[in-house]
């Protein structure tokens, strides 16, 4: 190698230097640094090294001009640091949990106003709840990091933190009487269910009672799957209550309701729910069916959104 | 036996700042860069080039340091020497070292 290939280097290696800190501190810097390897490298020299060899060796010893550069700006080598961290998780977990589930059903229900099929109608609510989540992310994340590189702006003055803050814990009492009025809602919406053939809201001609609910549903046998769905999930509420704490419970009853809104969802999505001849009899336009359906996506989706959301809040806490 | 990346890390964490102090003293004669990088190697402040020199800037900034440019020789040197600013500083960081060993040696004893 000759001397103009090693000069090279020591100017490539100051450039890369200088391009990453402030312009008025790059002359100083510049002429401090010339003369440090210099110096270096005259030490080396004495000693006996090949030229090449220990300009190459002196510039390692440097090590990536990027992070002595930022040394010497003073710029952090991290996104968001200790002192933003806390205040950024917060922000971002209390934007995701309430914009994205609203996105999402603002966008379904104007989708099933459209009278979109209710596959359409899920579709884009996930589809606008995963871009929504995406922009919170991004913008939440982009506002921190500038905050961490310019020092001037101070966040809003956070209140000190006191252990008044602590979240209190939720009590037997008011556990018992969640579960007291699950329980009675889930009673009274099954025997609904299935009391609703033999309703004499509307009759046919001869007599005999219009069901409100798709009879499709008792021919195949489906509507007893769902009912045996809801029968299982009150008992894991009951599990739940007694062995809080347990994960295979705990696992058993996000399953469970998962399944349950899917199912709803897979009825709604099918057209499956409500009786054609009762909307018929009702003199309801066929758009009130439409509705239905998109009214019950929305809801099974807020739903898997709260399951899951509380699964992830459980799991951390344990 | 301890596991050399558990050992670095816990020195480090434990001479981060001693660096700072030996700096301080040293300089209150005058010195330049990498005479002062060799200079705190012999003393036993082993301290890299790219830790040394960005901090020699940054206690500058702060008013612990002040600099002259020495053109006198044929390779122009910048020039540090500790401030009065900074001699203070030296003075209670050296205090508060005498203190930090003085507890050792009670905590040492007594065990």
């Amino acid at each position: 190698m000759t001397t103009t290939a090693t000069t090279t280097l020591t100017d490539r290696y100051i450039d890369a230097i200088l391009r990453r800190v402030p312009s008025r501190q790059r002359p100083d810097i510049e002429r401090e640094l010339r003369a440090s390897i210099a110096d270096a490298l005259d030490d080396r020299l004495e000693a006996g090294a090949d030229p090449a060899e220990a300009e190459v060796a002196v510039l390692t010893d440097l090590g990536d001009p990027a992070k002595l550069a930022a040394s010497y700006a003073d710029r952090p080598l991290h996104l968001i640091g200790p002192a933003h961290f806390l205040d950024y998780t917060r922000l971002l977990g209390a934007l995701l949990i309430t914009v994205v589930p609203t996105v999402a059903a603002i966008v379904g229900l104007l989708r099933a106003i459209d009278g979109d099929g209710a596959a359409a109608v899920a579709g884009d609510a996930v589809g606008a709840a995963l871009t929504a989540a995406f922009h919170v992310t991004f913008w939440t994340t982009l506002v921190f990091a500038v905050l961490e590189r310019v020092p001037t702006l101070k966040p809003l003055p956070i209140p000190k933190w006191t252990p008044a803050a602590l979240p209190e814990p939720v009590g037997r009492r008011t556990r018992y009487a969640e579960l007291i009025a699950g329980t009675v809602a889930m009673v009274l919406f099954t025997s609904l269910i299935l009391v609703s053939p033999v309703l004499r809201l509307q009759t046919d001609a001869s007599g005999d009672p219009i069901g409100a609910l798709d009879p499709w549903l008792w021919d195949t046998g489906l509507i007893y799957v769902f009912v045996g769905l809801l029968v299982i999930a009150l008992a894991f509420n009951f599990a739940t209550y007694y062995a809080k704490g347990s994960v295979p419970v705990a696992i058993g009853r996000a399953a469970t309701d998962i399944a349950t809104s899917l199912t709803l969802i897979w009825f709604a999505a099918n057209d499956h729910l409500v009786n054609p001849a009762f909307v018929e009899a009702v003199g309801w336009s066929s758009d009130v069916t439409k509705w239905i359906n998109g009214g019950v996506v929305a809801v099974c989706i807020a739903s898997l959104l709260s399951t899951v959301i509380t699964a992830v809040r459980d799991y951390r806490q344990r | 036996m301890l596991d050399d990346e558990l050992l670095t890390t816990h020195l480090q964490e434990l001479r981060r700042g001693t660096v700072v102090l030996a700096c301080l003293l040293i300089l209150r004669k005058p010195n330049y860069g990498y005479a002062l990088l060799d200079l705190l190697e012999r003393s036993g402040f082993a301290v890299d080039a790219n830790t040394l020199y960005p901090l020699l800037r940054r206690l500058e900034k702060q008013g612990l340091l002040t600099s002259d440019w020495n053109t006198d020789e044929s390779r122009p040197r910048k020039f540090y020497r500790t401030s009065d600013l900074g001699g203070e500083l030296a003075d209670t960081l050296s205090h508060d070292w005498d203190e930090l060993h003085a507890a050792f040696r009670t905590l040492k004893g007594e065990s």
